[in-house]
């Protein structure tokens, strides 16, 4: 085979990998540069979302705030589960989260953060999880997507950032960190799309602002979206 | 009248322990020194031992033989606990009175099934949902159909299932019974024996008066009741307003596992009886009881009436996971007061998301069940210029007034934590300033600001204006 056709063929795979993709429902980030840089224009359902944020107060929640809000107002539940501080309900309501349809779930142990995970996952009405368990291993991650996929739902979960030296079988891994006074986004991997995206934006105090957000892609487009499928 | 029988063959031996036990076990009865065998298990009459052998000898033949001895108390409560668990089948339930001391009684459950044959599509139909209904409960027993109490108990211990309607029927079936399946005293059966009578027919046709003279006027009320001469009144069983179920171990179990097939059968019976009386429940309690200590109390809750097994079943391993008995368990007993009515439970069934909103409540009190209640939570916002008050834990759902505040960080600390003056992160807002709380005094004088560390987190501190000290109160994550 050489090169051209082989190249041909790995354009395919990706295309049939993206359509996998399309069957799944997407819920817009509100950053318009991530959306870009996420196969299907936002948050993906059926799929785990690993977040790898350097410190607390880099507005790592607030990346997630807009789309919570928006399955709380589609009469989905969310769900928190085993935060590290307290949620603090005025901070979700100026964010458009419907409270009524917000579960904070206290689990303790790492073990008990993960069956919860899983359980809500699984749970139909849950839209999307949110998780900070202190320990996960490639196995629990596995059993959330498997959980996710039966619910339909997004898991996310926080870990720390010591966790990108490791592979993983989440859907999609953004490692985040603070930098001069902008929140740097980086695509470590993302199935059916691009991975080494970096996108920066402002943290502030609001919401985080899309408008000024930058994204800068990756040289080498091809070869990373067929990396993201064949993991 | 139609009389269903259930005659539980080891009811003795099923009442302490599971039917799946392997070993060879018998249950025995005492009086005086004497102790001898009243049933036994598979095994045990596989290795030999017979009803009636003296326990001595029973032990001298199959030495590894567990021995329990039976229990009227435990007897009575599981029948009483399946009369409960039968009425949803039929509202005429009988069962064999506690045992006196002097004989032992077949114990049986008896359903008047006429008045339900309709309701149940026919005989066949109804039988087929009572024995998938009757297996998990884990009793072994023989069913037997006829229209006496006493000729369908005959009929279920010679294991004739075909259903008997007719008094000439159930005359002529009987006529072939030996003598062994009639509930004859023991001496009037041996002396019945010697003298050539084997069978049942064969007991009918002698005549009464003469029976009467040998054996006493009570054998002949016992025929005349088999075969329907006379009619057979007894005390039905009256559905509890409130439930209670016991089941009493042998000795004493030590861990959560050892009560797993109780509790399986407790939770089974409980279902039956919520079916019976057409309702649900949205909580019940599991008392463990100790010998010397004072008992566990479990108490499993759910957010919508139900009578679920499983559900039930899961929420229950919740609570025990969590649980650690203080000792070894000696009973345990299952109770509920409170059913909700029937029609709030229709009510959900029929709304268009009542499968998702089943999952999604069995979801949480799984949850609840596994982490505590306090753990599964939402969240109010409530208006309080203090940040500390004006959130809350919010375990009732409703819709609420949503108080309207200056910008907030999403994290808050559990409680303000003191920041050393050397080190403070640069402030980069004005001054927000709360002061409230003096009616409650839970007073505070605060200045928030805007700080950014090295690392690039949005921190949300505040300075005491009581004493100057500054803390660190949220995370703008």
């Amino acid at each position: 085979m050489n090169r051209g056709t082989a190249d041909e063929v790995l354009q395919q795979l990706a295309q049939v990998c993206r359509g996998l993709d399309r069957r799944r429902q997407h819920v817009p980030s509100g950053l318009t540069a991530l959306d870009a840089a996420l196969p299907g224009g936002g948050w993906p359902s059926a799929s785990i979302v690993e977040l790898l944020p350097a410190c607390h107060g880099i507005g790592e929640l607030r990346l997630l705030l807009p789309a919570l809000a928006h399955i709380t107002r589609s009469e989905r539940h969310v769900a928190l589960i085993a935060p590290p501080y307290i949620p603090f309900a005025p901070a979700l309501l100026q964010h458009g989260l419907k409270l009524t349809q917000l579960w904070v779930i206290a689990a303790t142990s790492a073990t008990d953060a993960l069956w919860s995970a899983e359980q809500l996952l699984r749970c139909k009405s849950f839209g999307m999880v949110v998780a900070w368990p202190t320990q996960v291993h490639d196995r629990a991650v596995r059993r959330l997507q498997l959980a996710a996929e039966a619910g339909d739902s997004t898991g996310f979960i926080y870990r720390p950032p010591s966790a990108a030296r490791d592979a993983s079988p989440a859907a999609i891994r953004l490692q985040l960190q603070a930098h001069e006074g902008a929140l740097r986004i980086k695509v470590l991997k993302c199935r059916g799309g691009r991975s080494g995206a970096l996108i920066t934006t402002p943290i502030g105090t609001g919401s985080l602002q899309s408008s000024d957000a930058a994204v800068t892609s990756p040289a080498s487009s091809i070869p990373a979206a067929i990396a993201g499928c064949a993991e | 009248m139609l009389w269903l029988c259930i005659c539980l063959t080891l009811l003795p031996l099923e009442a302490l322990q599971p039917r799946t036990v392997t070993k060879p076990t018998v249950a025995t009865r005492r009086k005086g020194n004497a102790q001898w065998i009243v049933c036994c298990n598979s095994s045990a009459t596989q290795a030999g031992l017979r009803p009636g052998m003296n326990l001595a000898t029973a032990l001298a033949a199959v030495p590894g033989v567990q021995a329990l001895e039976s229990s009227d108390s435990a007897q009575h409560a599981a029948l009483t606990r399946l009369a409960a668990w039968a009425y949803q089948f039929s509202s005429s339930v009988i069962i064999t009175p506690a045992a006196s001391s002097s004989d032992d009684p077949q114990p049986a459950l008896w359903l008047e099934i006429g008045a339900s044959l309709r309701l149940f599509g026919g005989l066949q139909p109804l039988l087929e949902r009572f024995e998938a209904a009757l297996e998990p409960l884990d009793y072994s027993h023989r069913l037997g159909i006829a229209p006496t109490l006493e000729g369908a108990l005959a009929l279920a211990r010679a294991g004739i299932r075909r259903a008997t309607t007719s008094a000439a029927a159930l005359r002529s079936r009987l006529a072939q019974l030996p003598l062994q399946c009639l509930q004859l005293p023991a001496a009037a059966s041996q002396q019945l024996l010697t003298v050539g009578v084997e069978t049942a027919g064969e007991l009918l046709q002698l005549p009464p008066a003469d029976l009467a003279r040998r054996f006493g006027p009570e054998l002949c009320d016992y025929l005349d009741r088999l075969t329907g001469r006379r009619p057979d009144p007894r005390p039905v069983y009256q559905l509890p307003p409130r439930y209670q179920a016991r089941f009493e171990f042998d000795s004493p179990v030590m861990n959560v596992d050892g009560i797993a097939f109780v509790l399986r059968r407790l939770l089974h019976e409980f279902v039956g009886f919520l079916r019976a009386r057409d309702t649900g429940t949205q909580s019940f309690t599991l008392t463990l009881q100790h010998r010397d200590k004072p008992h566990t109390d479990v108490c499993v809750r759910m957010s919508a009436p139900q009578r679920n097994f499983e559900q039930f079943l899961l929420l229950t391993r919740e609570h025990l996971e969590r649980t650690q008995p203080r000792a070894g368990i000696v009973a345990i007993e299952l109770s509920a007061d409170r059913f909700a009515t029937p029609s709030a439970m229709n009510n959900d069934l029929l709304a268009g998301t009542a499968e998702h909103r089943e999952t999604f409540n069995h979801t949480l009190e799984r949850l609840a069940a596994r982490l505590g209640e306090q753990c599964v939570h939402g969240l109010r916002a409530l208006a309080d210029h203090r940040p500390e008050a004006s959130w809350g834990p919010e375990h009732e759902r409703r819709s609420m007034a949503t108080p309207s505040f200056p910008s907030r960080p999403p994290w808050l600390l559990p409680a303000p934590e003191p920041l050393p003056t050397a080190t403070l992160p640069a402030l980069i807002s004005a001054p927000e300033r709360i002061a409230a709380g003096w009616w409650d005094s839970a007073d505070v004088q605060r200045d928030y600001f805007l700080a950014r560390t090295h690392s690039g987190a949005l921190w949300w501190i505040f300075q005491d204006r009581r004493d100057g000290s500054w803390h660190l109160h949220g995370l703008w994550s």
